[in-house]
């Protein structure tokens, strides 16, 4: 047994060292538009990097426009489906054992879901409603030390509510998984987890409404206010008293 | 020939008011009374809408989700016209429960799921075995027997109804019930000793206020004492993780409200409202007498009275063992099945002592817990309670203040919040997400926090609309809205002060607290 596990340690070794080690963060940066496509930029921090190039999933369906940003130079990032699922395959010109960055940026045709109702069909959401749908599946070997996705709302909208967020809050995590918050170019929406091993997701739903409120809950207060305040005035007056 | 008559009709009054069985909790609003609460009640409505709309129309904050800011704009409307009270308080919830839903803070199933909720279950079985006491007189005899024990002198007297107020609170979780099953002997001992409505003296004073703390304080005794504490165990377990058995909190909450109350006791009569020496005996004719007679009459136990105190046993010896069901039985009986039991053998044909027609069920209480419950919920959900707290304490550092501070800090804000609020179940919705929250943050075990602060939810003696028993003793005119204050203030004070000091000692020693003086990391 000891035999073997020394053997393996001598034929792994070289292959680790081949690969890479895990990404330690995993940043995602997503500016949406109302209409049309949106903006990706992600930023990976590997502990260490290989000979061999590592891919990256991404999480975003139909890629396109993809340009490094920032890594080492001589870094090549080619989009394309491996096994069937989104990666970005991240080719590094030496390998090393320090820590190293890369930050790709491409195009996705959109992050919203379409829910508008098919005929006979009833409606789920209102007028002017839209949910934000992001689901991350990590299909590398490489493990995710903490991924966070942000979301930039577009202008003039708002999040009504997060309608689904995965995974669960782990024991003494601290929540909520999905945060909203004033993001660098406008308010938006953090989906953060931590420890995503192969096979692991994190995803959100939001959904966005016009900023702009209804003013039909001020004409009804104000109506019944006027009509309270005429009928019930006996409360007051001097029989009451 | 107009003594002999006087006497009688006395006698005809104190016998009027021990007949229990003809006190109701009833859901006629409450009348208004003065002026000013009349005119409360005239602008509150419209109040309540104007606040609806500020909140509702407010800029958009980054951290705020729309329904979380809708859920805050419905919750601060049926805030106003709980306290000001245009509707009764059970119609201000069915208002809510609908306004969540058209606001889209909540939709239609998570509100309706509220009214099957553990909590209101307990609350409904609570009642039926409340009911059971009072139609077999087990209630009444036990509060007769304990007065004559005790009452021979003005300080024995009230010890007498704290030890009855104390023997009640694990009984019967309901305060109003409590509140109107002993009211009628406390109107009678003041009578006693010489405190009347139209002239009331220092042993009225001390008589209604040492029973009106004695009934909210001694409620933070059990779990079970009220719904609100079932409430923040839900919260404390759903929200922070942590389970919390019966005996749990007993072992915490016990010690500190019987300490608490025995101090209001001496307190109350050697300083806040001193007895003159002439007010420590009996006052008129028959004294105590009355009282015996009627105890007296009622006989030896009756077969139903026999039945009520073995189904009260059965129930409490279930709520009290909950710890070991899983061992005894594989299964845990909580709270609310234990009572179901008890509700069960109450009920059961030929056997039982109740018909389902003489259970007393004030299901307007039970609508109004309902949309509260729900309206606390919208606001965990939606996150509007964390946004809360981060606009509440986003100024303050609390992370480097050592866990002491912190803890003397939450908890004071948690013991005299009271005095904003009418509801602790609106109290403990609002405070106790934001604390298991905030402790989290802090790098605090929520329940060391959360725990402590839910012993603080039924102490609401600081002013008549505190709370519903405030509002019937108030009623009895044997003191005024300051002496209730006053009497209110000190006791919120001791019971801080003996929380505070309970931290750095033995909650520290038996895990529940880090050490007092521990910064978190």
């Amino acid at each position: 047994m000891r035999t073997l596990s020394l053997i393996a340690c001598f034929v792994l070794a070289p292959v680790a060292v081949a690969a890479g080690g895990d990404i330690r963060t995993y940043r995602v940066h997503v500016v949406a538009p109302a209409e049309g496509a949106a903006a990706v930029t992600v930023t990976a921090t590997f502990d260490s990097v290989g000979e061999r190039g590592v891919a990256v999933p991404v999480g975003f369906p139909g890629v396109t426009d993809l340009t490094i940003v920032d890594a080492p130079a001589g870094t090549v990032a080619v989009p394309g489906p491996v096994n069937g699922q989104t990666t970005v395959r991240v080719t590094f010109p030496a390998p090393s054992a320090e820590p190293t960055s890369v930050t790709f940026r491409f195009t996705v045709p959109t992050v919203f879901v379409d829910t508008k109702p098919a005929p006979g069909e009833r409606a789920t959401l209102p007028d002017g409603s839209r949910l934000l749908r992001h689901t991350f599946v990590n299909t590398e070997a490489l493990a995710i030390g903490e991924y966070r996705a942000e979301f930039v709302f577009p202008a003039g909208s708002r999040a009504h509510a997060v309608r689904e967020s995965a995974p669960r809050l782990r024991k003494g995590e601290v929540g909520p998984r999905v945060r909203l918050a004033d993001l660098q170019d406008g308010p938006g929406a953090r989906l953060q987890v931590t420890r995503l091993r192969q096979g692991d997701s994190a995803s959100m739903t939001v959904e966005l409404i016009p900023q702009s409120r209804t003013w039909a809950f001020f004409a009804a207060g104000a109506l019944l206010s006027v009509l309270y305040l005429i009928y019930f005035k006996d409360l007051v007056g001097k029989t009451a008293a | 020939m107009a003594a002999q008559v006087a006497a009688t009709s006395q006698e005809d009054r104190l016998h009027e008011l021990l007949d229990m069985e003809k006190m109701t909790l009833s859901s006629k609003g409450r009348a208004a009374v003065g002026t000013s609460e009349r005119w409360m009640r005239y602008l509150g409505f419209p109040g309540g809408i104007l606040v609806f709309l500020l909140l509702y129309h407010m800029p958009a904050s980054a951290g705020l989700s729309g329904a979380a800011q809708a859920g805050a704009a419905c919750f601060a409307l049926a805030l106003v016209w709980w306290v000001t009270e245009p509707f009764p308080t059970y119609v201000t919830s069915l208002v809510l429960m609908f306004l969540l839903l058209v606001t889209r803070t909540a939709g239609a199933k998570a509100i309706m799921d509220v009214l099957g909720m553990e909590v209101i279950w307990l609350n409904l079985l609570a009642f039926i075995l409340s009911a059971m006491l009072v139609k077999t007189r087990l209630a009444k005899r036990m509060s007769l027997w304990l007065v004559l024990r005790f009452g021979h002198t003005a300080n024995w007297a009230l010890l007498a109804f704290l030890i009855l107020q104390m023997a009640l609170a694990p009984l019967i979780p309901a305060t109003a019930a409590r509140c109107v099953m002993t009211l009628p002997l406390m109107l009678v001992v003041a009578a006693i000793y010489g405190s009347t409505e139209e002239r009331p003296n220092a042993f009225g004073k001390n008589l209604m206020l040492l029973n009106l703390a004695g009934i909210s304080v001694l409620s933070s005794m059990t779990m079970t004492g009220s719904s609100a504490n079932l409430i923040a165990v839900g919260l404390i377990q759903s929200m922070g993780g942590h389970r919390v058995y019966y005996m749990d909190w007993v072992r915490v909450g016990a010690p500190i409200a019987i300490l608490a109350m025995v101090a209001m006791w001496i307190l109350g009569q050697r300083a806040l409202f001193r007895i003159p020496v002439e007010e420590r005996l009996p006052h008129i004719a028959g004294g105590l007498g009355v009282v015996r007679q009627k105890y007296e009459a009622m006989g030896p136990l009756t077969l139903g009275e026999k039945k009520a105190l073995g189904i009260f046993g059965v129930v409490l010896f279930l709520w009290m063992t909950d710890i070991f069901h899983l061992q005894w039985f594989g299964v845990e009986v909580t709270a609310p099945f234990a009572a179901l039991i008890g509700a069960v053998i109450v009920l059961f044909p030929r056997w039982g002592v109740l018909q389902w027609a003489e259970a007393d069920i004030p299901w307007h209480l039970l609508i109004f817990s309902a949309g509260a419950y729900a309206g606390g919920l919208a606001l965990d959900d939606t996150g509007a309670a964390e946004w809360a707290v981060n606009a509440l304490f986003g100024g303050f550092d609390l992370k480097e203040l050592p866990f002491g501070v912190a803890y003397t800090i939450i908890m004071a804000v948690m013991m005299y919040s009271h005095l904003l609020t009418t509801s602790k179940t609106v109290r403990t919705m609002i405070m106790l997400p934001i604390i298991i929250t905030m402790s989290r943050t802090l790098g605090w075990d929520p329940v060391s926090l959360a725990l402590p602060a839910a012993l603080c939810i039924d102490w609401v003696v600081g002013l008549p609309i505190s709370g519903k028993p405030n509002v019937v003793l108030f009623s009895t005119n044997q003191y005024s809205v300051m002496e209730n204050f006053k009497y209110g203030m000190v006791t919120c004070t001791i019971g801080l002060g003996l929380l505070v000091v309970s931290a750095a000692t033995w909650f520290h020693w038996i895990g529940l607290t880090p050490s007092f003086w521990a910064v978190a990391q």
